[in-house]
């Protein structure tokens, strides 16, 4: 700060945007009105400021007028702040002598019907902005190095292809996974549209993959404890959750020598204790020591200690492998990694909120996760559709689609959840296929199916028979007698009710954010839309980032999406997250606190206001003096408003540049 | 028949069948129908919901659900004049379970109160005023029920006007001001020249 000051000399560029801006705001007067600003030497406007000849604009002025600070009047920072630094920076400019004026977003847009306020307030935003950047300094980014690691939180197929995609390309990954074993809900599934391969058969040696790669690190029944730190530099501490089996690898380090689960199920075939399986949503027992279904990875039993009764027959059974414990507590282990992707997924809504569909109430009503299990050879069934009711053979089924999704009540959900068409073509073909003469009956308000070669499966379901009936499901009625179910409904299209008996109604209800993940979502700073799924940074430009640097987005956690786009996104994801860890360093912002020595009393009441702990007192020539870690701090200011004795200094937003913004604001120009 | 173009059938079978939509449609009868009925008619999506949970629908031709395609166009006439229109029974199943969150009942109820303006509304409705305004019920007891209601350890008139007759002004006096009764009488009179 010591160095020399030249008189400023800013230069302001006005944008159009097209009409964007130009379509509103008088963009020549207020060109020619920046003109007439404290220390503006140059104003100038183009269509598009972003353009290589937009950017030329600035490089050139720089040079041309021996300009100290860039003004640009146009979108707004999120879109192209980047972009003009570079550019000032190009002219010869350190890049943090650059200021926008966001006469955009808002201004233009949300000032549209009033072109004359619009202009007036753009010439305000033009003036502040001028009057900071005439005060503004030269700044450094830091570099901090980032670890060579990762982390991915939710090991559904989404989990599993980043967690691959990263230790392919030779990153230590961390897959954390709250179940007992990876695959999500796609191990639930039977066969995927709108191929209609098995769907175990193509997970599976995902799956595999994922438990015996050198490069990842498997923790399932494993949860995410707490988050410290920041990009380059999470610490993450992992409640591993008593399971009560030892793995092999955690027997041997144990001193057991060939012990540890082997997964021959003689314990569970000892264990007394049977409760349903939520894996098959509770139409198939299980033990109180238990797998999934027999491809779990890794394949280790897991005890469910509510239910257990610790008679300890399993571990008699168990016998020499001695892999049970029944005293086992939960452990924690923090892992330090330089990026993480969350990948958690979704659950069903609980469709028995639409009470007039009668889940829950009626037998035969029944789930399409439900029907997947039902229909699937390694389902509680045997792959055979039965009803609930009396396990006869279905031979009349209706779906009824959007059920709670497209919904504005309150009730249901507002958005499309977007695989249900898809899932329930497919399970239309599969009864079809496995049961002769069954016949499916979709109550449907559109069919979308929109993805490659998706229209063409809705052709081939409609040609090998299923009946559309277009027209929302108005309510369901049981036969008390017969357990046949009374589909009420409009076919809008003859414009005649419908009332039409089935053995078996299925609901395409909708899907919604994974229960308790608010608090995950939280520790690692995620904010969530509307309707609770993960937020992106950008919808368009950034989809994977989120505004935490450094975490990322795959999968369903996002937003509804099939199994293509989730296994996109996450490799997407995967990309992401590599780059600053193949980069080894990242920059960081140069926004944060500084501490003017001479002026800190070292009272230390900074410490405790600041959000981040980026604070703490050291020993500086005999005299306490505040310390900023400055990778921790974020720049938001808390604790420069708050010093008593003005001793903490902001970088980009320093006392004089906003009060200098102040007055411009307040006193016109006339400064 | 011999193929002819005399034949009045014919003529009406020839007729453009086009909805013109810039011709037929009025587009303050949405914005009309929006102000009484303080619903969004105009967010229906046709999924047909209403019309599947209608009491009404199966027993008759009244769809509910092409009311509300017709206020979405501004369908004023065919709205209005369609005979359908008093064969809601205002249960409000279809209110309850749209899933747009529209009443389609007020609309219905909105559509009334615009025909009434220009003097559509049948016979029975109009007869049901008149029994409003002399008994103050729709339906009036009758010697069955009053039997009916004996037997069962009742009273013979329920606890309404049949007991209160002296609140029957009281009613009067709000028909009135709407002049329902004044209406119901000059329409009914007009129809029986
Ligand atoms: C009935 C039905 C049929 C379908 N059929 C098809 C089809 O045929 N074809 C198709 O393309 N798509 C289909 N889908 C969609 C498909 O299921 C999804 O696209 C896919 O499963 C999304 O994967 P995911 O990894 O994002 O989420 P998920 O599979 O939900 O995986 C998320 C994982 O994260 C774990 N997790 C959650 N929270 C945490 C936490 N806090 N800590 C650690 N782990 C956590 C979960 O336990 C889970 O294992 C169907 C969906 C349904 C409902
Ligand atoms: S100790 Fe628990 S898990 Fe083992 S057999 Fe007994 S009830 Fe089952
Ligand atoms: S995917 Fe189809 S059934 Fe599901 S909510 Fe969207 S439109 Fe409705
Ligand atoms: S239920 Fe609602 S959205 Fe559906 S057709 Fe009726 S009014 Fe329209
Ligand atoms: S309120 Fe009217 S339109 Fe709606 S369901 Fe009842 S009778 Fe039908």
């Amino acid at each position: 700060m010591a160095e020399e000051k030249k008189q400023p000399r800013i230069g302001v560029f006005v944008c159009h945007c097209g009409t964007n801006i130009a379509g509103t705001i008088d963009v020549e007067s207020v060109k020619d009105y920046a003109a007439t600003l404290p220390n503006v030497i140059v104003a100038d406007d183009y269509q598009y400021m972003c353009s290589t000849p937009g950017q030329a604009k600035i490089i050139d002025a720089i040079k041309d007028h021996d300009l100290t600070g860039i003004v640009v009047a146009a979108c707004t920072p999120r879109l192209h702040e980047p972009t003009f630094r570079t550019a000032t920076k190009e002219g010869g400019l350190n890049p943090f002598r650059f200021e926008m004026a966001n006469i955009r977003d808002q201004n233009s847009w949300v000032h549209m019907h009033d072109p004359e306020g619009a202009t007036a307030k753009a010439k305000d935003a033009i003036r502040i902005a001028a009057a900071k950047a005439s005060l503004l300094e030269d700044l450094y980014p830091k570099s901090v190095p980032v670890e060579h690691a990762a982390m991915v939180v939710g090991a559904g197929v989404g989990g599993i292809q980043a967690a691959l995609d990263l230790a392919n390309a030779g990153i230590k990954t961390y897959l954390v996974e709250k179940n007992p074993t990876v695959g999500g809900r796609m191990s639930q599934l039977d066969k995927t549209f709108p191929t209609l391969d098995c769907s175990q058969c193509i997970l599976t040696p995902k799956m595999v993959d994922v438990g015996r790669h050198p490069n990842i690190e498997l923790h399932t029944y494993t949860e995410v404890e707490s988050v410290d730190g920041y990009i380059g530099n999470f610490d993450i501490t992992l409640r591993k959750k008593a399971r009560g089996v030892m793995s092999q690898d955690e027997a041997t380090a144990k001193g057991i020598v060939g012990g540890g689960c082997n997964g021959c199920g003689d314990c569970a075939a000892a264990c007394p204790v049977i409760k349903p399986n939520p894996f098959e949503f509770g139409m198939a027992p299980r033990k109180a020591i238990y797998i999934f279904h027999p491809q779990v990875v890794p394949l280790v039993y897991t005890i469910d200690f509510d239910a257990c009764v610790k008679c300890g027959l399993c571990v008699e059974a168990c016998g020499e492998k001695k892999a049970i414990d029944l005293e086992m507590t939960d452990t924690f282990e923090t892992v330090k990694v330089g990026t993480v992707i969350l990948s958690t997924g979704y659950d069903m809504f609980e469709i028995e909120k639409k009470r007039e569909w009668g889940y829950k109430q009626f037998d035969n009503v029944i789930t399409s996760l439900e029907f997947e299990r039902l229909i699937c050879a390694s389902g509680p069934t045997g792959g055979h559709l039965i009803r609930p009711s009396d396990g006869e053979t279905p031979m009349k089924v209706a779906f009824v689609l959007c059920a709670g999704s497209r919904d504005n009540t309150g009730v249901g959900k507002p958005y499309c959840s977007r695989f249900c068409c898809m899932y329930s073509l497919k399970h239309a073909h599969q009864i079809m296929e496995k049961i002769p003469g069954c016949q499916p009956y979709i109550f449907y308000m559109d069919i979308r199916s929109f993805g490659k070669m998706y229209e063409e499966f809705y052709y081939r379901i409609q040609n090998e028979g299923a009946k559309f009936i277009r027209g929302r499901v108005a309510n369901v009625l049981e036969d008390a007698k017969t357990k046949n179910l009374h589909v009420y409904a409009e076919d809008t299209l003859l414009g005649r009710p419908v009332d039409l008996e089935v053995d078996m109604v299925v609901l395409a209800a909708a899907v919604q954010p994974t229960e308790n993940i608010d608090p995950v979502r939280k520790m690692f700073g995620v904010s969530c839309s509307q309707d609770g799924w993960m937020l992106e940074a950008h919808p368009k430009l950034n989809p994977c980032g989120t505004t935490t640097a450094g975490v990322f987005l795959a999968g369903v956690c996002q937003g509804p999406k099939d199994i293509p786009d989730t296994v996109a996104q996450a490799e997407g994801a995967a990309s992401a997250a590599s780059i600053p860890i193949h980069t080894g360093k990242v920059e960081l912002e140069p926004y944060f606190a500084q501490c003017l020595e001479e002026k800190c009393a070292g009272c230390g009441m900074c410490i405790s206001q600041c959000p981040y702990s980026a604070l703490d007192l050291i020993e500086k020539d005999g005299k306490q003096v505040m310390h900023v870690t400055e990778a921790k701090c974020k720049g938001c200011g808390t604790c420069g408003g708050f010093c008593p004795g003005g001793a903490i200094y902001m970088q980009h937003f320093t006392t004089p540049q906003i009060v200098a913004q102040i007055d411009a604001f307040l006193l016109g120009g006339e400064q | 028949m011999a193929k002819g173009y005399n034949d009045p059938a014919m003529e009406e079978k020839f007729q453009d069948r086009y909805f013109h939509a810039t011709t037929e449609s009025n587009p303050e009868f949405i914005k009309e129908v929006e102000r009484l009925g303080r619903t969004p008619a105009h967010m229906c999506f046709q999924c047909g919901t209403c019309t599947g949970s209608c009491p009404s629908a199966p027993r008759s031709s009244y769809r509910i659900r092409k009311f509300m395609r017709r206020a979405v166009l501004g369908l004023e006439r065919e709205a209005l004049t369609d005979p359908d229109l008093w064969l809601c029974t205002t249960c409000y199943s279809c209110s309850d379970r749209c899933p747009r969150d529209i009443a389609p009942t007020d609309v219905i109820m909105a559509m009334r109160n615009l025909a009434f303006k220009e003097d559509i509304v049948p016979r029975n409705f109009l007869k049901t005023i008149q029994l409003i305004y002399n008994t103050g019920h729709g339906v009036p007891n009758n010697d069955v029920n009053r039997a009916a209601r004996v037997k069962l350890g009742l009273e013979a008139e329920p606890e309404t006007t049949h007991k209160y007759p002296e609140f029957i002004p009281g009613i009067q006096k709000i028909l009135d001001h709407y002049h329902m009764k004044e209406n119901a009488d000059r329409i009914l009179s007009e129809g029986e020249q």
